[in-house]
């Protein structure tokens, strides 16, 4: 039987291994007491025995085996690496930017990432929304939220 | 059991008292509404509403308290069936097959199950509260950390494969949730993990971590869709649909009793509430079902059992406090405060001296579960028109208002960073076919299972084999090891018939 390797699956388990692996020693390096490791060094050794067991499998992959993760094209991977993009550099700018401009930007990229093309669409939806979720949530929670111009 | 006597003061009680009345449904509304917010708990909701109840009357105001419970425990699995975004901690294992149901077009369906399990589960569990208030109370003081962390980690390895993974995938999924349920300080007082960042010393905050995997990463993988629901004629909201997932339940009795039992029991114990129950019971169903594979993939039952645990387990959590004063999470440390406001102590001498007040709270909570079947098929009707919404607006709507509740939780960047990374996390790891689900369980029973264990280590001084003089938390412990044993034949039989299949297809 043919077989490949699954590379994108074995980089991602290998990776989370590894943050296992940091963690691990850091938490002997705090105490090797076992009310320090009682769990957790356990669950850690289980997370690399069954690192071990799929990065096996990843690596012997049947080439008639169906693909793991969903089939894609490359604009639809695209698109989603966009969105993600765009999410992470909406929660990094809240508050340099204030949750206001960062909720406006985020909502008229998001529309555009998602095929939004009407102008007035685009120009009135995200302020109103940023302007109801500012007011809104300034009405719920106790704590105080940075705003440029609201 | 029943004190006649009482009960008889408690019907006249409440008859004379119109006040008690006019507060159940505003209440109930209100607990919807917040419930289904994502990022408002019940705790905050009844917070909120906390300080209008000083100017009512004792009894009127713990009904009103009362209501937003009963309310906001159904409001929760709104957004979990519709938008896969569990308004609370206890409507996780409501998504497991709720969101894949609204997915298939069958979200009324979903929605009508989860209404009338919830309503039937707060009724059991008053019923049960109603009989057993007091040997209940009694049952919950035995539970020590023995037991405790072996119900832990039996709803862990119970959900070690959800929705058709491998084992090895679920147990990889579930221990990378235990250990991100680990960082931060433990009960010993040893800080693991942190990185050097202060809000870390308290652990990872579990419902953005929880809203980031569950809803954020599916969201990214719906961004070439255009609907929650792709098919047209599907995207119908039909109060006759509602009605027929209500039927479903009624079809499955023993789902709901099984449901409603472990949420009493377990609801009953104080801080594990309704946020293991509804796993608990969820992952029990999966094990007894002929046909396991079809769980989170949409089927019914699913959301029956994790709804009808997380209602009932109101009446579990309300015996804890009634009986013994003790609050069972949040939800009932404020109705505790609500006594403390009208100059009531909550604990055995109350519940000695006061049983009609007792009774009338619990008689007033079987009219909340029934009015709740009126007012929340209304309300999910209204809530369902978000499967019409385009995904391009809904996205952006639902990611930001994710990103508000998990500040509101936090009251810092730090829900927002949480619910960013773990969003990523979730997303990745779904791609690649891990079950998302089980990281959350991890992450929630991580942090219980350590506290637990550690205080189990200190009581038997280091020594394993004292785990044998707790033989409740033996028999969970041979329960979980021959359910993960079923789990892993199951495993091995589907990979052979797979490796069969391959076989057939290269001849």
């Amino acid at each position: 039987m043919r077989r490949r390797v699954s590379w994108a699956p074995l980089m991602l388990v290998t990776l989370l291994a590894g943050v296992t692996v940091a963690y691990l020693i850091e938490a002997r390096g705090v105490s090797l007491s076992p009310q320090n490791l009682l769990l957790l060094q356990p669950t850690a050794w289980l997370v690399l025995l069954l690192w071990a067991v799929l990065a096996i499998g990843y690596l012997r992959t049947p080439v008639l085996a169906p693909e793991e993760g969903p089939a894609e094209s490359w604009a639809d991977v695209g698109r989603v690496v966009a969105m993600v993009a765009a999410f992470a550099g909406f929660i990094l700018v809240l508050e340099p930017l204030g949750y206001d401009i960062a909720i406006w930007g985020f909502t008229l990229i998001a529309l555009i990432i998602g095929g939004e093309r009407n102008v007035i669409a685009l120009a009135i939806f995200p302020p109103l929304f940023s302007l109801a979720i500012v007011h809104g949530f300034r009405l719920l929670v106790p704590y105080p939220f940075p705003t440029s111009l609201i | 059991m029943i004190d006649f006597p009482a009960f008889g003061a408690a019907i006249s009680l409440l008859a004379g008292s119109p006040q008690a009345w006019i507060w159940v449904v505003p209440g109930l509304l209100i607990g919807l509404v917040f419930g289904a917010l994502p990022g408002i708990s019940v705790s905050m909701a009844m917070a909120l509403v906390l300080p209008a109840t000083l100017y009512m009357d004792f009894l009127p105001a713990i009904i009103f308290l009362t209501s937003v419970y009963t309310g906001a425990g159904f409001g929760g699995s709104i957004p979990a069936i519709l938008i896969n975004i569990p308004g609370t901690s206890s409507a996780v294992a409501t998504t497991f097959d709720g969101y894949p149901m609204a997915r298939k077009g069958l979200h009324s369906e979903a929605l009508g199950a989860a209404l009338v399990s919830s309503c039937i589960g707060v009724l059991i569990s008053y019923i049960i509260l109603f009989v057993l208030v007091q040997p209940l109370a009694e049952v919950v003081l035995r539970i020590g950390p023995f037991e405790m962390a072996a119900i832990g980690i039996w709803g862990l390895v119970l959900l070690g494969s959800i929705g058709g993974s491998t084992v090895a995938k679920g147990l990889f999924a579930a221990a990378i949730g235990v250990l991100c349920g680990t960082v931060g300080m433990n009960t010993a007082g040893y800080m693991r993990g942190d990185m050097g960042i202060p809000w870390l010393l308290d652990g990872v905050p579990t419902i953005p971590a929880m809203v980031g995997l569950l809803a954020a990463s599916q969201l990214f993988a719906l961004v070439n869709a255009k609907f929650i629901v792709e098919n047209k004629e599907n995207r119908t909201i039909s109060l006759r649909r509602i009605l027929a997932g209500g039927r479903l339940v009624l079809g499955s009795p023993g789902t709901l009793l099984r449901g409603s039992a472990i949420g009493v029991f377990v609801g009953a114990v104080p801080g594990v509430g309704s946020s293991i129950a509804n796993l608990i019971s969820y992952g029990e169903t999966r094990r007894s079902s002929p046909d396991p594979e079809s769980y989170g993939t949409g089927n019914p039952r699913g959301v029956i059992a994790a709804e009808s645990a997380n209602s009932s387990s109101e009446g579990g959590s309300m015996a804890t406090m009634l009986a013994l004063g003790i609050p069972g999470g949040g939800a009932t440390a404020i109705l505790l405060a609500a006594f403390a406001m009208h100059n009531v102590i909550g604990g055995p001498r109350f519940m000695e001296q006061n049983r009609d007040i007792v009774y009338a709270i619990i008689l007033s909570n079987f009219a909340q579960a029934l009015v709740l079947l009126v007012i929340g098929a209304g309300f999910v009707f209204v809530a369902s028109t978000i499967v019409r919404l385009p995904l391009r607006y809904l996205i952006p709507t639902v990611l930001v208002m994710s990103t508000m509740g998990a500040f509101a939780i936090e009251g810092s960047i730090a829900g927002p960073l949480t619910l960013l990374a773990f969003a990523v996390l979730g997303w990745l790891m779904s791609r690649y076919g891990f079950p998302v689900a089980a990281i959350v369980v991890g992450l929630l029973l991580g942090k219980l299972i350590e506290t637990e264990m550690l205080r189990a280590y200190q009581l038997a001084g280091g020594d394993a084999v004292r785990v044998l003089d707790y033989p409740v938390a033996v028999g969970i412990i041979l329960l979980m090891l021959v359910s993960l044993a079923l789990s892993l034949r199951r495993d091995l039989r589907r990979r052979a018939a797979l490796k069969t299949d391959t076989a057939a297809a290269v001849d």
